[in-house]
């Protein structure tokens, strides 16, 4: 093996672990409000992002909108007022988002990569007029690119299994209810929870196989089973 | 200096150890959506094996493909039940590995949460449950690619929702399948509260024990 082959095989191990990194980073910002950290997680040239039922936003602009508008409840100029706030709060509002079992593949061209992680959720939050304490699933697949030697965000897509009561439960209450918000690019694109069995296509190819997978809609209404 | 031979089996060693883990996350995700044959194609040609819970083990391909696809999956090409949830995430891998080796361990933790009947006869109703386990895997390079070896989960808890472990601390757990028969009775199935600790595959990091 020359120098160079060895060269491209540590990069490539390093800038696994640097999406990996990535990935945990961007989920302790978001579980501390850190809205302005995570909007620095983004690539110029950030596709699209979205999670849960708040629809799809397009470009940097609309992470910006969705992680300051949206999740941090002001626009981008009253960032100081909202960690203000924050530091004041109660803390009876909080989300523990887990990024759990990353699965990173570097595209051939070693500069984009995708990856996928599951989320597993411990949150409360007013919702439908009362705080309510909630557990949350689902899956992420997200797309990475390195600029100027660093990996960031393009497209973030969280996936939601269920989103279900502490007291109640998965199979007894799937989905609590819808979170829209008020000015997202496009509706949820494929916001399909429990019990659809809605299968979220994989980005990584069969291990051992290769064989890649050709993502199918596998979305069955309850009512046609 | 290490030599750039040395270099490479050390880089070669680090690059296995995320190939290993990566295959552990992904047969997680597998499990997750029932792809029954997709998990059979993650174990190794030669002689593998798989036990889960008190189901007993599995021996040789033929053995993991009557375990994942007859007993798991029913029978080939059976869609599975509406409501049917498993989630397992796949935490806290540690991979025993030596430089130039093409076998290796690993333990993770399996922690999850499903929707499944819990009763053999007429399939049961669905319950929502909590499981927690430990794994035991062994793994092997077979053609340039990593596979599972062996795979055993010892389950810890698989509680209802509504109980929890301390409670209730396994459902659903009713012995070999009658049918579809293990090729050897469970090794080490003995979940909470008896205290059993599945042996670690690692060694000491300080002690080397």
């Amino acid at each position: 093996m020359t120098l160079e082959l060895l060269e491209a095989e540590v990069t490539r191990l390093e800038d696994m672990q640097e999406i990996e990194d990535l990935e945990k980073k961007y989920g302790y910002y978001f579980d501390t409000r850190r809205v302005k950290d995570v909007l620095d997680l983004f690539s110029e040239n950030t596709e699209s992002v979205e999670i849960e039922s708040h629809g799809q936003y397009l470009g940097k602009d609309g992470v910006r909108r969705m992680y300051m508008v949206g999740v941090g409840g002001e626009a981008e100029t009253a960032l100081k007022d909202i960690v203000a706030r924050r530091e004041k709060s109660s803390g009876a509002g909080f989300n523990v988002i887990t990024q759990l079992q990353g699965v990173v593949t570097i595209g051939s061209n070693g500069k984009t990569a995708k990856g996928r992680w599951q989320a597993w959720l411990a949150e409360s939050f007013p919702f439908a007029g009362t705080f309510g304490q909630y557990w949350l699933h689902g899956y992420y697949e997200n797309e990475f690119a390195k600029e100027n030697g660093t990996w960031l965000f393009t497209k973030l897509f969280w996936n939601t299994t269920f989103f279900t009561r502490y007291e109640t439960g998965w199979l007894v209450q799937p989905i609590v209810g819808f979170l829209p918000m008020p000015n997202p690019d496009n509706p949820p694109t494929a916001f399909h929870p429990y019990p659809s069995g809605y299968h979220f296509p994989y980005s990584f190819p069969h291990p051992v196989t290769g064989e890649v997978e050709v993502p199918v809609f596998r979305y069955v209404h309850p009512m046609a089973t | 200096m290490a030599t750039l031979e040395e270099l490479q089996a050390r880089i070669q060693r680090l690059d296995d150890i995320k190939q290993i883990e990566q295959l552990q996350k992904i047969y997680g995700y597998y499990m997750d959506y029932g792809e029954w044959q997709k998990l059979v194609d993650l174990f190794a040609d030669n002689d593998p094996s798989v036990e889960e819970a008190d189901r007993g083990v599995y021996k040789g391909k033929e053995g993991v493909r009557r375990y994942y696809i007859d007993l798991l999956g029913g029978v080939p090409g059976k869609v599975p039940r509406p409501g049917w949830l498993s989630i397992m995430f796949q935490l806290q891998g540690v991979i025993s590995l030596d430089v130039g080796a093409t076998t290796a361990k690993g333990r993770w933790y399996g922690m999850g949460m499903e929707a499944k009947p819990t009763t053999s006869l007429h399939e049961g109703e669905l319950r929502q449950t909590w499981i927690s386990g430990v794994y035991e895997n062994e793994y092997v390079k077979e053609d340039s690619k990593w596979k599972i070896k062996k795979l055993h989960f010892n389950l810890t808890f698989r509680t209802p929702f509504e109980d929890g472990w301390l409670k209730v601390p396994v459902v659903g757990q009713t012995g070999p399948d009658s049918k579809i028969l293990p090729d050897e009775p469970p090794t080490a199935y003995s979940p909470y509260p008896s205290g059993f600790h599945l042996p670690v595959s690692f060694k000491h990091p300080i002690t080397g024990k």
